[in-house]
């Protein structure tokens, strides 16, 4: 083999490499998502009610209590699971019961869910129930337009009113 | 199974280096540095890097703004500098994989190298996490896919519970001091990753950390073109938490787990790749179980060591271990750099290209250190590039203090060094010029190493050779050059009491009298006989001198051959091939040395006569034989004997 071809192969192989890291590097294009598809992701964290209400404590059982440990309240730690369901035109496509974070399970109830629907309106109906006892004591039941690519983000926040629909 | 696949890996990187071979020369193979390409890859990616963190602003908008700023306003230097740092990167990743994937279809990965191969797989999951979160920087569309993503694959571990996910829920939850945290790991996984590099390599005595300059350089020309032809960009826009990724340009060297999270659930794909990160890590230690046996020793010549060799162990890496500088070069079986000789004992001769060792070097007792296993106690012997008390290889800068030409075509190079002694060598050896191009031209000492004033070169011009033709028609005395050396095993042995046979072709005659003129400056008693041989008379060089030894020191003979006498010559000496005169004087060498120093075609022609008249393999010494490669290669500029071309 020639000097000069022996360069131009070289050089062809040394292109050959670059293409391959090149095209490799942003290709082939990667579909995550319908065309004609909206995001819906549902996320909260929320800290759920005691399991058991707080109790007042009497005279007496203050008096035996040190000093700095005089709290009037007796307040359980752990906190009841959340239970969380969402409708979807009617369907119920997501319902779990979470459990609260903690060694004594006594922080937040994390919930994450993603699901891809169709573009266009839909009817949500988000339910939740963190206390242990009774039924579902937040409900928020809207109609939302769905463009495209949009993405639907379901939060709650205790402190306005429960859930929010945000896009 | 595990068999059939390294066997059909095997197979494949055989043919490939063959392949290889041919066009890039087993000395610049890229294959044979794939752990140095990776490295070489990695301070690419540091430099680049370190670069673009002088633009970089941390901060929701002014980090996409100022990587959109490098890569536009600055596209002649930001730009380019973004695209080596990600095409880079990207490469790292593909030289890594198929380092990992030629140790493991080559076994090399069980017994002690079991430390290299965990090291090496911890390393390859720094490099996903750096480059991984490299990704989000920019933060784009494409950061805002990965940083989700992310969020939503570690959500799935119990330590964080879909908490990580808030953070990314919509807009106005990122805030700037996310920047400052990505850009603190982006800066500490790699200093991890270059720390645990040189672990991984610490205990791989005379592991490349560096391909040969010719690869390194030719890896980034590639890279920067190709950062010129496809510039790196930020994709559609900048991140948008309110609406989704719908379609991205995915980087398959760092991101295919990331297509995998949205088919599969993220359980399952902590499933894949935790178990595929246990089954590497452990892949040591699975079956099929190899016996462990003790090792071996072996005793290595010329250093006259006995030193031990691990179940397994090639004989090179236990060389290198104990610090015998065996030379090598690609450590694959494909240069021959290792070439040693077998004296005793048996062994596994390993997996190599048929041109490293041909067979009939093989049953001449020949192996190659970096691929044979024993099976057996050794004994062993190679040509050390380096004598004991080695004289180091470095560049030197010298001057032409005299051109004097000898005869029609060859030319008398006398050199001074600048500001220094000539540098200690073996009679033999030789030095590389140094072209401004890069190219070097390789020239034997003419001078005896106790010379110490100047170096003597011969020089033969070669038509159509660069440097040769400056030699004749430009060099002038005062002009500059820089050389490397001193180099070559092609020596002078200057223990044994048999008789020595000189076949000069050519300037071959330059090692010859460097030699010569050493036997006799420190009193060597031996025959010595020189053959040399040139076409016509008008191509002997320095006729006088042979003649001049021959009266001054009564154990020497010169025998001058010409192959091509002219009737002007009025010759009545030998004629034909230099080395049929020898065979003609010498029916029986088994009881000679002979030293060869000529054109590759000479030295090819002459030994296997040679060996057919008795010699024994470790009696002929030939620099051609070492320079073989590069010689049919480098046709031009290759001396040549006295004869046809």
């Amino acid at each position: 083999m020639s000097t000069l071809a022996r360069y131009l192969i070289q050089g062809m192989l040394y292109a050959a490499f670059a293409a391959t890291v090149g095209y490799f590097s942003n290709a082939p294009t990667y579909r995550h998502l319908g065309a004609d598809d909206a995001l819906v992701r549902l996320s909260f964290s929320h800290a759920a009610q005691r399991v058991a209400p707080c109790r007042e404590r009497t005279p007496e059982e203050l008096a035996k209590l040190a000093p700095n440990m005089r709290a009037p309240l007796d307040c359980p730690r752990e906190r009841s699971p959340v239970t969380v369901e969402l409708e979807l035109d009617g369907r119920l496509v997501f319902r779990n019961v979470v459990a609260p974070a903690g060694l004594r399970r006594d922080l937040a109830s994390t919930v994450y869910w993603r699901q891809a629907v169709a573009a266009g309106e839909h009817r949500f109906t988000a339910r939740m129930k963190d206390r242990p006892e009774g039924g579902f004591n937040f409900v928020k039941d809207v109609v939302v337009e769905l463009a495209p690519g949009r993405v639907l983000v379901i939060d709650f926040d205790g402190t306005r009113g429960g859930f929010l629909f945000r896009m | 199974m595990l068999r059939l696949i390294q066997n059909a890996g095997r197979w494949l990187f055989y043919r490939a280096d063959a392949l290889f071979n041919r066009v890039f020369g087993d000395r610049l193979n890229p294959l044979y540095y794939l752990g140095g390409i990776a490295y070489w890859l990695m301070w690419l990616a540091v430099a680049s890097g370190l670069y673009l963190y002088i633009f970089f602003r941390t901060g929701v908008e002014e980090a996409y703004q100022s990587v959109e700023y490098l890569t536009h306003q600055q596209w002649w230097l930001g730009g380019v500098m973004r695209s080596v740092h990600r095409y880079a990167s990207d490469a790292m990743v593909l030289a890594m994989l198929l380092h990992l994937i030629r140790h493991f279809v080559f076994d090399n990965y069980r017994s002690f190298r079991w430390f290299s191969w965990v090291s090496g797989i911890v390393v390859l999951w720094l490099v996903y996490a750096s480059g991984i979160n490299g990704y989000m920087l920019p933060w784009d569309r494409l950061a805002q896919f990965v940083v989700i993503g992310t969020a939503e694959w570690l959500d799935v571990l119990p330590m964080f519970n879909g908490t990580l996910i808030r953070n990314f829920i919509a807009e106005g939850a990122v805030n700037d001091r996310l920047w400052s945290l990505l850009t603190f790991i982006h800066i500490g996984l790699p200093l991890a990753v270059l720390a645990l590099l040189w672990i991984h390599t610490h205990r791989v005595p005379g592991a490349h950390t560096r391909p040969p300059w010719p690869v390194a350089a030719a890896t980034t020309a590639a890279l920067v073109i190709l950062a010129l032809v496809k510039p790196a960009t930020s994709q559609g826009g900048p991140a948008d938490l309110s609406t989704a990724i719908t379609t991205v340009d995915l980087d398959w060297f760092y991101l295919p787990v990331y297509a995998a999270l949205y088919r599969f659930t993220p359980v399952e794909v902590w499933l894949l790749v935790g178990g595929a990160t246990i089954l590497f890590l452990a892949a040591p230690w699975l079956p099929p179980k190899r016996r462990r046996k003790e090792g071996f020793h072996i005793f290595v010549h010329p250093d006259n060591r006995i030193i031990p060799v691990r179940d397994g162990e090639r004989l090179l890496e236990a060389a290198l271990r104990e610090d015998i500088r065996i030379p090598f070069d690609c450590r694959n079986g494909g240069c021959g750099t290792c070439k040693g000789s077998l004296l005793y004992g048996e062994v596994d001769y390993g997996d190599y290209q048929d041109t490293a060792l041909t067979a009939e070097e093989r049953k001449g007792g020949k192996l190659l250190l970096c691929c044979a296993t024993p099976r057996s106690d050794l004994e062993i012997e190679y040509v050390p590039v380096e004598q004991p008390g080695s004289h180091p290889v470095r560049s030197y800068t010298a001057r032409v203090a005299k051109l004097n030409r000898l005869t029609h075509d060859v030319m008398q190079v006398i050199l001074k060094i600048e500001g220094e002694r000539v540098p200690y060598f073996y009679a033999g050896q030789y030095i590389n010029v140094l072209l401004p191009d890069g190219q070097k031209r390789s020239f034997s000492f003419a001078t005896a190493p106790h010379e110490r004033d100047h170096i003597e070169l011969q020089i033969r011009w070669i038509a159509d050779g660069l440097f040769t033709t400056h030699v004749f028609t430009g060099m002038k005395e005062g002009d500059r050059l820089q050389f490397e050396g001193p180099l070559g095993a092609f020596f002078l042995r200057e223990e044994g009491d048999k008789p020595i046979i000189f076949v000069a072709g050519a300037t071959g005659f330059s090692p010859v009298k460097s030699m010569l003129e050493h036997a006799f400056h420190t009193g060597i008693m031996r025959r010595m006989y020189l053959y040399w041989g040139v076409r016509s008379l008008r191509d002997f060089y320095l006729p006088e001198l042979p003649r001049r030894w021959e009266r001054e020191h009564r154990n020497f003979s010169f025998i001058p051959v010409l192959s091509e006498p002219e009737p002007e010559d009025h010759w009545t000496g030998r004629t034909g091939f230099v080395h049929e005169a020898i065979l003609a004087d010498f029916p029986d060498l088994s009881r000679h040395q002979i030293y060869a120093c000529g054109s590759a075609a000479m030295v090819q022609a002459a030994h296997p006569a040679f060996l057919a008249h008795g010699m024994s393999e470790h009696d002929c010494f030939a620099d051609a034989f070492l320079l073989a490669p590069q010689l049919r290669d480098a046709a031009p500029e290759m001396v040549r004997l006295g004869g046809r071309p």
